[in-house]
């Protein structure tokens, strides 16, 4: 226990050293291993979505076999017993909807069909948290209905969710609240459990506590759908503009909560669709850039740096990223070429990722440590970077490829 | 973030307690508890829906 302990140190010091972009003993190691845990302990994904135990073990089995400093608790975060609980709508899971043997998917409806509607932009404005409650779960939700009177219908039964219609649909309606609030309480008292665990059994650092999205990314994902955003730039931008404001108090209030308290750890940051070419470099500027950099700005004066997820391709913002105060945030590569990210962004940010996925699915042991190699070489000379691949590793993840990598980064990465 | 305007509902909250607090008879104990009991169980809601949206 005492030797787990001192490993545990040895590991969150380099991690830590690492993040405020500087020069630990070794390069840390920090894979976010999704379904890979599931392939690697011999779960399908249906389980280890299905079953957060089975994906709790599988995500301590990863930790206890490679030599790795972090992991998040639990990579496959969405478990999909709590959405069925709730009755949401948007997820295709595996066993049910898609195959096992498959990671789960998130179903964005058609834009005539979204979640909110365009002429509803005043009522979230005004309050999002009502809004949430009395239009959006009701939308979103098979089980959570609406009554006369109900925001959601509005006096179309077209824009409601399920109508509340007798006995059975107020059962399923409260049932709904009270299996879904005492399943998310189970969860998430859970982690303390599952990242206790961590440290006692391999001396594993959790690597990140709490959530942000970017608002403008919350509209696209949950709210108007990626289309019907689009339509809205053009059709109503104040509108949305007002929106991405209203939530930003709100997105600021849900990541501090969660951050951890000893402020080691960062913010996990989700960056989806607010990058060119999803959107324009205009509309970047006028509103996901405007509507973000204050909250970074004020989560950071708390003391908490964000894990900057830049999934796909980030690099045409990258010198907006660069106007953030120095050590922040930690920015991860996915597609993008990482060494102009290191270039504009390196001497304030720690860097982290890079290493392509479809090398560790279709690649060879040698290409890994070919690609280690020239990533290391060019971003991780002067310290400030974290060895893991561009994206969540999923069961198509070779585990000989992600031996090399971790081997390789051993034996090459010690400054 | 100061600019913004004015929201029904503040972050962390689903009923504010002020607003609770005209539903009850007076407190003739700790009205003090009462706040913050409430306001700590009312902050499970709050968590319960934007944990919803942005999680699940």
């Amino acid at each position: 226990m005492a030797d787990m302990e001192k490993l545990y140190a040895q590991r969150m010091k380099r991690y830590v050293t690492a993040m405020r972009n500087e020069k630990p003993d070794m390069i840390p190691i920090r894979p976010f291993v999704a379904e890979f845990t599931a392939k690697y302990a011999g779960y399908t994904c249906q389980e280890v979505t299905h079953d957060f135990e089975k994906a709790f073990i599988a995500a301590r089995k990863c930790a206890a076999d490679f030599d790795w400093d972090a992991v998040v608790a639990n990579m496959v975060y969405v478990w999909t017993g709590l959405t069925q609980a709730i009755g949401l709508k948007y997820y295709a899971v595996p066993g049910i909807d898609i195959s096992p043997d498959v990671g789960f998917q998130y179903l964005e409806p058609p834009e005539d069909r979204a979640f909110m509607k365009p002429d509803e932009y005043d009522q979230l404005i005004e309050d999002p948290t009502g809004f949430l409650f009395n239009v959006w779960l009701p939308r979103v939700s098979a089980d959570v209905c609406t009554g006369a009177g109900s925001p959601s219908l509005h006096g179309l039964e077209a824009r409601a969710g399920s109508p509340c219609y007798g006995e059975a649909k107020w059962y399923r309606n409260n049932l709904s609240f009270l299996k879904g609030g005492m399943a998310m309480l189970s969860y998430f008292n859970s982690f303390g459990r599952q990242i206790e665990l961590l440290r006692k059994e391999s001396g594993t650092v959790s690597a990140i506590a709490g959530i942000l999205k970017a608002p403008f990314d919350i509209l696209a994902d949950k709210l108007r759908g990626y289309l019907g955003l689009l339509t809205d730039l053009f059709e109503r931008p104040n509108k949305v503009l007002a929106a991405c404001e209203a939530l930003m108090p709100h997105l600021t209030h849900v990541a501090l909560s969660g951050a951890d308290p000893d402020k080691n750890i960062p913010i996990g940051f989700w960056m989806h669709r607010g990058c060119v070419p999803f959107v324009s470099m205009e509309h970047f500027n006028k509103l996901y850039w405007p509507t973000l950099k204050p909250i970074i700005e004020e989560i950071w004066s708390h003391g908490h740096q964000v894990l900057f997820y830049a999934e796909g391709n980030w690099n045409a913002h990258l010198k907006a990223f660069a106007e953030l105060p120095e050590k922040s945030i930690v920015y991860h590569i996915d597609n993008a070429d990482i060494f102009e990210a290191h270039k504009v962004l390196g001497d304030k940010f720690c860097i982290s990722g890079g290493i392509p996925n479809f090398l560790l699915s279709f690649g060879t042991p040698q290409e890994v440590r070919d690609y280690c190699k020239k990533v290391i070489d060019g971003v991780a000379g002067d310290g400030g970077y974290i060895m893991d691949a561009g994206a969540i590793m999923q069961n198509d993840t070779k585990v000989e490829n992600i031996k090399a990598m971790t081997e390789f980064t051993r034996e090459y990465g010690v400054y | 973030m100061d600019k913004q305007k004015k929201q029904k509902r503040k972050p962390g909250v689903c009923i504010p307690w002020e607003e609770k607090q005209k539903e009850l008879p007076k407190i003739s104990g700790d009205k003090e508890l009462v706040r913050k009991v409430w306001e700590d169980i009312d902050s499970l809601g709050y968590v319960y829906i934007w944990q919803c949206l942005l999680s699940f």
